[in-house]
C-alpha cells in the first residue's frame, strides 16, 4: 500500500504542504474560496523546526498500535484496517485532549472543522487524504511538495532506496555519496548561523 | 486454560481482549461489581458538567461478553482468594437487611444464569447465602479503587455523594434541579472535577482543600494558582486548611460544620478525597503496599496471579519507585500487558507515569511525572511564563532526562514531552532551553498553530 513517506533532510520549511492540506480539507477545495470559509480550514500537517531552524514536515504516522487510540476516552479514534489509517470520529470526540497527551509526535489539533457538528471543537489530524485517494488523487501534501521531502510511494520502495544509500556509504567512496547535497549545504549554513548567534 | 478476571473496568476489559487475541480456546470469567455495560469512568465528570450525555459512556456494546465468549458475573464483589487451591470465591448473605433489592435481584439473575449455562462450579450454602467458587489457572485482579472515605458525623444523610461510578453521577443528576449550594470535599482530581461540573451546572460551589490551591499532587504552585484564579473568576468559593466535622440536616443534608468553627449551608455534598486500591479481599500471601505489587510482567508475588489498573502498584518511570498511578491510560496499558502475559506471551510493561490533561472554562492544563521535585542538586527546573499569550511551561529534568512537566494552555504537543519521559530519552544541556523557550521549537507550537 502506498503511503506518504517523509524525508526530513530534504525539507526547506516552505509550508506549501500546510496550505495544500488545509485546502484539501476545505469545503470548496479551492484555495481562494477556502480562505473565506467558516470554519476556516486548517492544515493537518505541521511544520516543526529543528534546533537550527531546519524544517520538518510533522505528520501523523498512523501508528500500530496507536497511542492516541488507546488513550481516547470516548472511543472516537479508530483504525481503518483496509487503508491503514487512524481516523477520528468527530461525533464521538469530546475534545478532552487525552490524545494530545498520548501522541508522541504532537500532530493532533483541536478546532471547529466542517466535518464536525457545527460549533463543536474536536480533535483533528491527518486522514491520509482518503477522500482524494478515492478520486484517484494522491495526498495533497505529497502532491505539492517541490523538494521531495514528502513522497507518496510504497514504503518498501523508500526503504530500499535508503538501504542502498547506507550500503554505498560503507564503501571506500563514502565521500562521493551525498543524499541531497544542496540540502546538506543549506543545513550546514543554518548550523553555522545558529552557532554564531549563540556566541553573541 | 481457565482465566478469571476480577473487575470489569477498563483494565479487565483490555486484559480479556488481549487474552482472546492469543488464546481462542480458554474459558474467561469476568467478575464485576458494576452491572452496567463496560463504560468510560473518566467521562462521568463530563456527564456531571453536562458536556456528554450518559448514553455516550459505554466503551463496549452489550454484546461484548458474548462476542469474546466471556462468562460475566456482574453485580458481585469477590470476597476472597484461595491461593493454595487456586480459587476465587464470592460469599455474602443475600438475606441481610443491608442488601437492597437490586443486589438481591442481581444475585437471582446470576444464579439463574449459572443454572441456565450449566456451569455452576460452586455450591449454595443456604437459601439466604450466596456462595460461588471459581477455579482459575491464571487470575487477574483488576478491582480498581474505591473512594477514600472521610470521617465526619452525619454521613448517612441524603445528598452526600462520592464520585466514582456512573451510578454516583446519575444520583447526583437527580438532585441537581433542587440543589443550589454544593460543598465539595477535596481539591484533588475528583473534587476538582466535581466542583467544575457543579459550577457549570450553575450551582454555588464551595470547595474545601488542604493546600492553598487545587490539584496540588498534579501541578506546581504557579499552575495551581492559575487554575484557582480561573475557578474563582467563575464563582467558586474556596476554604483551605479546614475539614468537615459534622453534617447537619433532618433527612437531607442542610449544612456542614467545619473544624475552623464556621458553618457552610449546602444541599448537596461531593466527597472527592481521592481513591484507595480495592484490595480488602486480597490474602496476605500476595505482597501489597498501597496497591498490589507487580513485576514488569504484571505478575504479583504469587505466580499465576496478576494485577492491573488502579489496584496495581508498579514502578513509576519518573520516580523510579513502586507507585500507584490510578489513571485511565495506565489501566489500559497494564490490562493489555497483563492479558498477554496471562495468555503466555511475555510482554514487559515499561512502568507507569502519572499524567493528566484537564480542560476547564478557558484553561487547558497538561501535566506528567514529577512536577514538584525534591530539593536535590540532581534536579533542574526550567520554566517560562508568557502572560500575553497566557502560556506557562515548567520542565523538570533529573540529570539529562526529563522527568516531569506542567503546561498551561497550548497543550496540543504535550505528548512529545510525555514520550520523552516514558522513553527516558536524554536531552542535551544546550537543547533543554529550546524545549521550553525557543519560539521556533516544536513545543511552543508557534509556527504550527
Amino acid at each position: 500500500m502506498k503511503q506518504v513517506v517523509v524525508h526530513p533532510e530534504r525539507c526547506l520549511g516552505c509550508m506549501q504542504c500546510m496550505i495544500a492540506c488545509a485546502t484539501a480539507h476545505s469545503q470548496s477545495k479551492i484555495l481562494f474560496s477556502a480562505t473565506l470559509e467558516d470554519p476556516l480550514p486548517k492544515p493537518r500537517v505541521h511544520l516543526g523546526a529543528g534546533l537550527y531552524a531546519e524544517g520538518f514536515p510533522n505528520r501523523c504516522r498512523h501508528c500500530e498500535p496507536a497511542p492516541c487510540m488507546l488513550a481516547c476516552l470516548p472511543g472516537a479514534v479508530f483504525r481503518d484496517p483496509e487503508r491503514d489509517t487512524v481516523l477520528i470520529d468527530p461525533d464521538r470526540c469530546i475534545n478532552c485532549a487525552s490524545c494530545a497527551m498520548a501522541c508522541p509526535f504532537g500532530v493532533i489539533r483541536y478546532y471547529q472543522d466542517h466535518t464536525a457538528p457545527p460549533g463543536k471543537t474536536v480533535a483533528v489530524k491527518c486522514d491520509n487524504c482518503l477522500e482524494r485517494q478515492e478520486q484517484g488523487l494522491i495526498p495533497a501534501c505529497a502532491e505539492v511538495c517541490k523538494s521531495g521531502a514528502l513522497t507518496f510511494e510504497e514504503t518498501s520502495d523508500a526503504m530500499k532506496r535508503k538501504t542502498d544509500v547506507v550500503a554505498r556509504s560503507v564503501s571506500a567512496d563514502i565521500s562521493q555519496t551525498e543524499l541531497s547535497p544542496g540540502f546538506a549545504l543549506l543545513n550546514t549554513i543554518r548550523k553555522a548561523q545558529a552557532g554564531l548567534s549563540a556566541g553573541n | 486454560m481457565k482465566y478469571v478476571i476480577i473487575g470489569n473496568g477498563v483494565a479487565g476489559i483490555h486484559a480479556a481482549e488481549a487474552i482472546r487475541q492469543l488464546d481462542t480456546e480458554g474459558s474467561i470469567t469476568m467478575i464485576g461489581d458494576e452491572a452496567h455495560d463496560p463504560y468510560c469512568r473518566p467521562m462521568i465528570s463530563h456527564v456531571l458538567d453536562g458536556s456528554v450525555t450518559p448514553d455516550r459512556l459505554p466503551i463496549r456494546d452489550a454484546g461484548f461478553y458474548d462476542e469474546l465468549n466471556i462468562t460475566p458475573v456482574l453485580g458481585k464483589r469477590v470476597t476472597g482468594i484461595d491461593v493454595n487451591n487456586q480459587t476465587v470465591f464470592i460469599q455474602e448473605k443475600t438475606g441481610s437487611s443491608s442488601m437492597d433489592t437490586s443486589h438481591t435481584l442481581m444475585g437471582l439473575i446470576c444464579k439463574l444464569l449459572s443454572v441456565l449455562l450449566g456451569d455452576d462450579p460452586g455450591s449454595e450454602t443456604g437459601p439466604k447465602d450466596f456462595r460461588k467458587v471459581f477455579p482459575y489457572d491464571k487470575l487477574l485482579i483488576a478491582t480498581g479503587a474505591d473512594p477514600r472515605p472521610v470521617k465526619a458525623e452525619g454521613l448517612n444523610l441524603k445528598n452526600i455523594f462520592y464520585m466514582r461510578t456512573q451510578e454516583h453521577v446519575s444520583q447526583m443528576l437527580e438532585v441537581l434541579p433542587d440543589a443550589e449550594n454544593a460543598l465539595v470535599l477535596g481539591g484533588g482530581l475528583v473534587g476538582f472535577k466535581a466542583a467544575y461540573g457543579l459550577l457549570r451546572r450553575g450551582l454555588n460551589v464551595t470547595m474545601l482543600i488542604r493546600s492553598g490551591y487545587p490539584l496540588s499532587m498534579q501541578v506546581d504552585e504557579t499552575a495551581g494558582k492559575i487554575i484557582l484564579d480561573e475557578l474563582l473568576s467563575h464563582g467558586l468559593k474556596v476554604k483551605t486548611g479546614t475539614e468537615v466535622k459534622v453534617f447537619e440536616g433532618t433527612d437531607r443534608v442542610k449544612a456542614a460544620h467545619l473544624s475552623d468553627g464556621t458553618e457552610v449551608s449546602c444541599d448537596m455534598v461531593v466527597i472527592g478525597k481521592g481513591v484507595l486500591p480495592a484490595l480488602s479481599f486480597v490474602p496476605d500471601k500476595i505482597q501489597t503496599d498501597l496497591g498490589i505489587l507487580v513485576n514488569p510482567y504484571m505478575e504479583t508475588s504469587i505466580p499465576g496471579i496478576f494485577a492491573a489498573g488502579d489496584v496495581a502498584e508498579s514502578v513509576d518511570i519518573s520516580r523510579k519507585t513502586p507507585w500507584v498511578n490510578a489513571i485511565w491510560p495506565e489501566a489500559v496499558n497494564q490490562g493489555r500487558a497483563a492479558g498477554m502475559n496471562m495468555a503466555g506471551r511475555q510482554v514487559a510493561y515499561k512502568g507507569s507515569l502519572s499524567r493528566n490533561v484537564i480542560r476547564i472554562f478557558n484553561l487547558d492544563v497538561m501535566t506528567a511525572g514529577i512536577v514538584n521535585p525534591p530539593d536535590d542538586p540532581s534536579y533542574e527546573i526550567l520554566s517560562s511564563r508568557n502572560n500575553r499569550l497566557d502560556i506557562y511551561r515548567k520542565l523538570v529534568f533529573r540529570e539529562d532526562k526529563l522527568v516531569g512537566y506542567v503546561m498551561v494552555n497550548s497543550v496540543e504537543q504535550g505528548g512529545i514531552l510525555t514520550s520523552l519521559i516514558q522513553n527516558e530519552i536524554p536531552v542535551r544541556k544546550d537543547c533543554q532551553w529550546s524545549v521550553v523557550s525557543s519560539p521556533l521549537s516544536v513545543i511552543s507550537g508557534q509556527l504550527t498553530n
